[in-house]
């Protein structure tokens, strides 16, 4: 591998809650290494390093100062806001309005718990400042802003040891004056103190959800900051001083530096990587529209990707419950962002996931997990109740003496013990009967988020293809698309770490937004041109410090819409035409019509149309690694056939028994190869199940393409 | 014709796809509607009925409507007649003596066709911003429902999928937010057939006679639930008497009084001895008292029991004829949810001897409406603005009350000071905790919220609330929460208004709202010091109120507790 020692690199690591994995890519030939340590919960940074470091050792041909860029994905800024870590922080407000944070939206997370409690605000009451002064709906000064009392508030916020402060004022989102004034009056003081304005953070309405948005980007920043700047100073060590990038929530990096001054894009790091993985692949491959499914061992995680980009939303919560429905209530349980996150449906199934028969004599699966302590009854560990794991092995789907590559061998018939007691015999069910029940409601609860993800908004699944990784992704992900009726499946080369890949292979991103809430009949269209010229040069600032390793930046033009009335908004496209005249307006309304018919049912042709938000998104695109094609092309699977074992397919043979089921090797499986389910294939971290009606082709890359038959 | 066995795992796939239908009802609903009432506070609920008109899956949105719902919807259907209903027809009703609640409440209601065949009902019901009536938002104190609003009995309002126009003028003429009821009304149009799309997919997958026979089994597992949660209820009967402070007329109380009886049977809830119905707006109908009911029981249950026909039918409610618990015609019902609510807080008052740690204190139990409007001098418009306010919420036998939130079925959001300003002549001017409103107690209630709006330009304001005569009642010793204030605010002088009144207002004069805090739980005087130095610290509860309540002496400049006096404030205290 000597030729590689001209070649440039790049490394993405992701901190998993049991696992950092490491990823190094040959930026020249396209070859990947993977490192994986043990996360390092008290201090992450130096699990980082561990794993960098392991890249390092794996290729000793690897010079340091040839890496191009670090990606890092990380739950550092989600973990201090759930475990009640965040910074000492003040907030600053108009008069009148000190209890914003402690109000909320005044609702209760649940409906019928008369024993609930209203999230904490991270901001005390005490630490909560009013200052003399008021701007109108127009942005109009009502109230001049009173310098005297803001010098008293500055003086006691220097009194009262605070690390950040964030200032949100009423319709400062139409005029970010008196905020800007505020905050040269506490940075003049208090230089050390990380300050953070609403209308820079999140110039959107909704004063509630702004302040929320803003306090958390204060709270966590002095924390984000300490710890990039850790990292960067031990890659300094290594010899590796390029840039570091940091994955945001709604899959773009952005360099560390702008992730030390707006954190909150980046709360939701760590899973924003599969979808992102998931869009690359199916991009690189030719299908832009999938549906990415990550599931591990706790949690299962669906997301949705058109036109080779993940959905985006902005409906988001920080440490609340799993967002469904209406979201409203789920969203009372946690702390509002409005900054976009990719639209995933986070919910409690993975392989650990515990089965039990409630009250009412129903099976039900999770939301409890024995997670890897005690872990599955297959284990052997000390776990007693029924998982998931111990089901799909039940079924056949797993092989007892191949888990882990055959590092591990699982205990078969403590599986089937546990189920027969605890599901098959209170319900009158076989123990097959009753494992295949477990797997079929956990399938029903991971169709209902990918059904969340799709249908819900507003997108036909029968359009899609279902992508599956993550440990446990594969051995599900053929059913859930039989039962969501996705006709097509992809299981990506190395599915057990797909998403650390994902890091690799992620634009620069950074968004910026500009008001407006003005009626299309009613604005002048050389203010949209002039706006978004505003936005561009922005954008191209802020991406300069990342040139380096993104080239020449792009921009993507979206204007969020509505009916004057309304107050969702649906983003929409701008026209392509340059020239923004009474045409390209014509033909936005058109689009945003068309929009609101899909998303809801009906267009109201004659309502006039509103533009609330500008958007710019600027694009540093990455030079992808190419994917490596397998050297083995052929048709002849037999080549990989390891045997067969009895697996356990009522659902679909209607003759409910078990069918003789063909096993494969995949890392022996020929590019080329087209084979008929039921079929299982093998991989030291992973199985996939293809279940009977569905065709596998092994593609050019080694990629599995699963299809129904028709 | 037999049926097979019900399988386990097809029934709870069956049962998730039913509720998602309508969970994306509520989300079409909301997301194109108009009125800051339903998009933004969430004042509406959708749910699923089946061919024989039981209710079988809800969203969740709020309790108040869908306990209210499963009465008012089978009602409606039953006048018009479901042979008189064809594919793509929908249903309008706010009927109060169909079955319905306040005229606000308009249901829409839409058979689900699956080949021809009925499988069931789609419905979703909205608090519309504005019915017409006496008054902008059509909240105040009347003497007959006549002078409440349009009262709409069920009407064939979409016929053949298309919306009669004819009717739909007819009804808008009498609304004052036109526009935005328009907007509310196509949302809910689209609700229901988002509904129709999602029940039909399910049907093309198990097939009609499957789709029935698990919604028999659905139900019939509910029910089984709900008969283990009973039997694990303490047996006997618990009462408790209790008031709206006044009927909006005249200043005389309103007497509620509760008897619950739990026995092997289940649980019946007998409101006798409660006032006669007033010429006043605080009558509730039977539906909104079997709301209440039925809210209670659901609270005291498993967090996660479904709510549908199999826990419903354990809801037994005798709510005597010609009384504020189940008014007959013409009695005036707009106020009708204060009464409803105030009923929870009895019933848990009752029950607390039996159950202390399942039930809270006396909360905010009340609606707490303001309404306003005028015309918009920008648009040219008639505005309407409608939302309710939050208050403190009673505390618990380990936890106290949290500050600031709805109670019992209402969880209707705030409307965003940033939302509101923008869309109507409306300066709200404060929005903060009310100090020292919390009901002492070992575990105090909640604050209550203040809320002060200034009007710019000339207005009609509705006061329609409750609370300013006695606070929400303490429990086992802990005290009452601080009574509700309603002012006008003219010139600087501060005039304090009844709790159900309209107002016409000048430019410049403002409306105050200071809403009660929770009732105490326990012994104010047990409560841990350390907790009353964190309250004081955060300023909610003032220094003297902490040493003359809960005997606690604060040295503010040192942040601490003084530990000698106040052990001898609370040695003092309780000898």
């Amino acid at each position: 591998m000597t030729a590689n020692s001209e070649g440039r690199y790049r490394i993405g690591v992701d901190i998993g809650g049991t696992f950092t994995d490491g990823t190094l890519v040959n930026s020249n030939s396209g070859r990947v290494t993977t490192s994986k340590v043990l996360s390092t919960p008290y201090d992450p940074a130096s699990g980082f390093i561990s794993a960098v470091q392991k890249l390092l050792d794996l290729d000793d041909s690897v010079k340091p100062e040839a890496v191009e860029h670090v990606v890092h994905a990380t739950t550092v800024a989600t973990n201090a806001i759930i475990e009640g870590k965040t910074a000492k922080t003040a907030f600053v407000t108009t008069e009148g309005f000190r209890d914003m944070l402690e109000i909320a939206r005044q609702i209760r997370p649940s409906l019928y718990d008369l024993q609930f409690e209203k999230p904490a605000p991270l901001v005390p009451r005490q630490l909560c400042f009013e200052v003399p002064e008021r701007l109108d709906a127009k942005g109009q000064v009502v109230t001049p802003l009173d310098e005297a009392a803001l010098d008293e508030v500055v003086d006691r916020i220097a009194e009262s040891g605070v690390e950040a402060v964030a200032v949100c004022l009423l319709h400062s989102y139409r005029n970010g004056d008196h905020e800007q004034r505020i905050g040269k009056a506490i940075a003049a003081k208090l230089p050390n103190v990380i300050i953070s304005l609403s209308s820079e953070v999140v110039p959107e309405f909704r004063e509630y959800l702004r302040a929320s948005t803003t306090v958390i980007n204060s709270s966590v920043a002095p924390i984000v900051r300490t710890y990039l700047a850790s990292i960067s100073k031990k890659l300094h060590a290594l010899n590796i001083t390029s840039e570091l990038l940091v994955m945001q929530s709604s899959g773009g990096v952005y360099p560390a530096a702008a992730a030390s001054e707006n954190p909150v894009f980046m709360v939701e790091s760590g899973p924003a990587a599969g979808a992102v993985a998931a869009a690359s692949l199916g991009t690189a491959l030719g299908y832009p529209n999938v549906i990415s499914f990550d599931m591990g061992g706790t949690t299962a995680k669906a997301s949705l990707i058109r036109n080779g980009q993940p959905n985006i939303t902005k409906d988001y919560s920080v440490g609340g419950a799993a967002q469904n429905g209406t979201g409203a209530f789920g969203g009372a349980s946690g702390y509002p962002i409005r900054t976009p996150v990719v639209d995933l449906v986070e919910i409690g199934a993975g392989g650990g996931s515990i089965a039990w028969v409630d009250s009412g004599g129903a099976l039900r699966v999770g939301p409890q997990s024995a997670g890897a302590d005690p872990g599955p009854v297959c284990y052997g560990l000390g776990g007693e109740q029924p998982t998931i794991t111990d089901a799909n092995l039940v079924l056949g789907r797993l092989d007892p003496a191949y888990f882990a590559g055959g590092e591990m061998s699982l205990n078969l018939d403590a599986a089937r013990e546990a189920i027969r007691t605890q599901c098959a015999e209170p319900l009158g069910l076989s123990v097959e009967e009753a494992a295949h029940g477990i797997v079929e409601i956990a399938n029903t609860a991971m169709v209902n988020a990918l059904r969340l993800v799709s249908v819900q908004r507003g997108h036909d699944p029968r359009d899609f293809m279902l992508v599956g990784f993550g440990g446990a992704g594969p051995a599900h992900a053929v059913r859930l698309a039989e039962q969501a009726g996705i006709p097509r499946v992809l299981i990506p080369q190395g599915p057990g770490t797909a998403s650390a890949l994902g890091l690799l292979v992620t634009d620069v991103r950074m968004e910026g937004s500009s008001t407006l809430i003005i009626r299309s009949d009613e604005i002048e269209h050389s203010r949209i041109a002039s706006e978004f010229d505003r936005l561009e040069a922005a954008g191209r600032e802020a991406h300069s410090v990342a040139a380096s390793a993104s080239g020449t930046p792009l921009f993507e033009r979206t204007i969020e819409m509505r009916y004057w009335g309304q107050s969702f908004e649906l983003s929409v496209p701008a026209p392509s035409s340059s020239t923004i005249d009474q045409a390209w307006m014509n033909e936005l309304t058109e689009s945003f019509h068309d929009a609101h018919e899909m998303a809801y049912g009906f267009r109201a042709k004659d309502e006039p149309v509103e533009l609330v938000n500008l958007r710019l998104t600027t694009i540093g695109k990455i030079v992808r690694p190419q994917m490596q094609k397998l050297k083995n092309i052929g048709t002849d699977v037999f080549v990989a056939f390891k045997g067969e074992r009895p697996v356990y397919f009522a659902e679909n043979s209607g003759e409910k028994g078990v069918v003789q089921t063909p096993v494969y090797d995949r890392s022996k499986l020929p590019a080329g190869a087209v084979f008929e389910g039921p079929a299982i294939i093998e991989e030291p971290d992973c199985t996939t199940v293809i279940h009977p009606a569905w065709t596998v082709t092994v593609d050019e890359f080694g990629n599995l393409e699963i299809e129904i038959n028709s | 014709m037999t049926t097979s066995a019900i399988d386990p795992i097809k029934l709870e796939v069956i049962r998730n796809a039913l509720t998602q239908a309508a969970e994306e009802m509520a989300i079409a609903l909301r997301r194109s509607a108009y009125s800051t009432n339903v998009k933004t506070r969430q004042d509406f609920s959708c749910a699923f009925f089946d061919k024989y008109l039981r209710s079988v899956a809800q969203a969740f949105t709020q309790p108040v409507h869908l306990g209210s719902f499963v009465r008012h919807v089978p009602v409606a259907v039953k006048r018009y007649g479901p042979e008189n209903l064809g594919p793509g027809d929908m249903i309008l009703s706010n009927d109060p003596y169909g079955g319905g609640v306040h005229l606000n409440d308009i249901s829409l209601i839409a058979p689900v066709f699956y080949q021809d065949q009925l499988v069931g009902y789609t419905a979703c019901l909205a608090h519309h911003v504005d019915v017409g009536g006496g008054a902008p938002a059509s909240v105040g104190a009347f003497r007959e429902v006549f002078q409440e609003g349009i009262i709409i009995p069920p009407i064939k309002f979409v016929v053949n999928g298309e919306l009669d126009d004819d009717l739909f003028r007819l009804v808008l003429s009498q609304i004052r937010s036109k526009r935005e009821t328009a907007g509310d009304f196509r949302a809910q149009i689209a609700s229901n057939r988002t509904g129709a799309i999602r029940i039909s997919e399910i049907i093309d997958k198990y097939g009609i006679e499957e789709f029935d026979q698990y919604i028999d089994e659905i139900i019939e597992y509910t029910d089984r639930r709900t008969r283990a949660e009973v039997a694990k209820l303490p047996k006997g009967v618990f009462k408790a008497e209790g008031f709206v402070d006044n009927d909006g007329f005249t200043d005389d109380v309103v007497k509620l009084v509760v008897k619950v009886t739990i026995d092997d049977d289940g649980v019946r809830f007998d409101t006798a001895g409660s006032d006669p119905q007033r010429r006043a707006p605080v009558n509730s109908t039977f539906a909104q008292t079997f709301s209440a009911c039925a809210y209670a029981l659901r609270a005291l249950m498993d967090r996660d029991l479904p709510v549908n026909d199999g826990f419903y039918r354990y809801v037994h409610v005798d709510a005597p004829k010609g009384t504020v618990t189940n008014c007959v015609h013409p009695a005036p019902v707009v106020g009708g949810w204060e009464t409803h609510v105030r009923l929870n807080d009895l019933i848990f008052e009752a029950l607390a001897p039996a159950l202390p740690d399942a039930v809270c204190a006396g909360t905010k139990s009340m609606q707490c409406h303001s309404g306003f409007g005028g015309e918009n001098h920008e648009t040219g418009e008639y505005y309407c603005f409608l939302e309710t306010i939050a208050g403190g919420y009673g505390a618990r036998s380990t936890s106290d009350g949290p500050d600031a939130v709805q109670s019992h079925g209402q969880n209707t959001e705030n409307a965003p000071v940033e939302e509101t300003e923008s869309n109507y002549p409306v300066r709200i001017t404060r929005y903060e905790l009310v100090t020292d409103s919390e009901g002492p107690g070992e575990f105090r209630g909640g604050l209550g919220l203040r809320r002060d709006y200034m009007f710019p330009d000339e207005a009609t304001f509705t006061i329609l609330a409750d609370r300013d005569k006695f606070g929400p009642r303490g429990l086992f010793g802990g005290e009452h929460g601080g009574k509700s204030v309603y002012a006008l605010i003219k010139d600087g002088n501060e005039e304090h208004l009844s709790s159900k009144t309209t107002v016409q207002l000048q430019p410049g004069d403002v409306i105050s709202y200071r809403t009660s805090g929770g009732g105490g739980y326990g012994e104010p005087f047990k409560r841990d010091p350390k907790a009353i130095l964190d309250d004081v610290l955060q300023g909610k509860i003032s220094v003297d109120r902490a040493r003359d309540r809960y005997g606690v002496d604060i040295d503010i400049s040192k942040q601490q507790v003084n530990e000698q006096t106040t052990k001898e404030l609370r040695n003092g205290k309780q000898r």
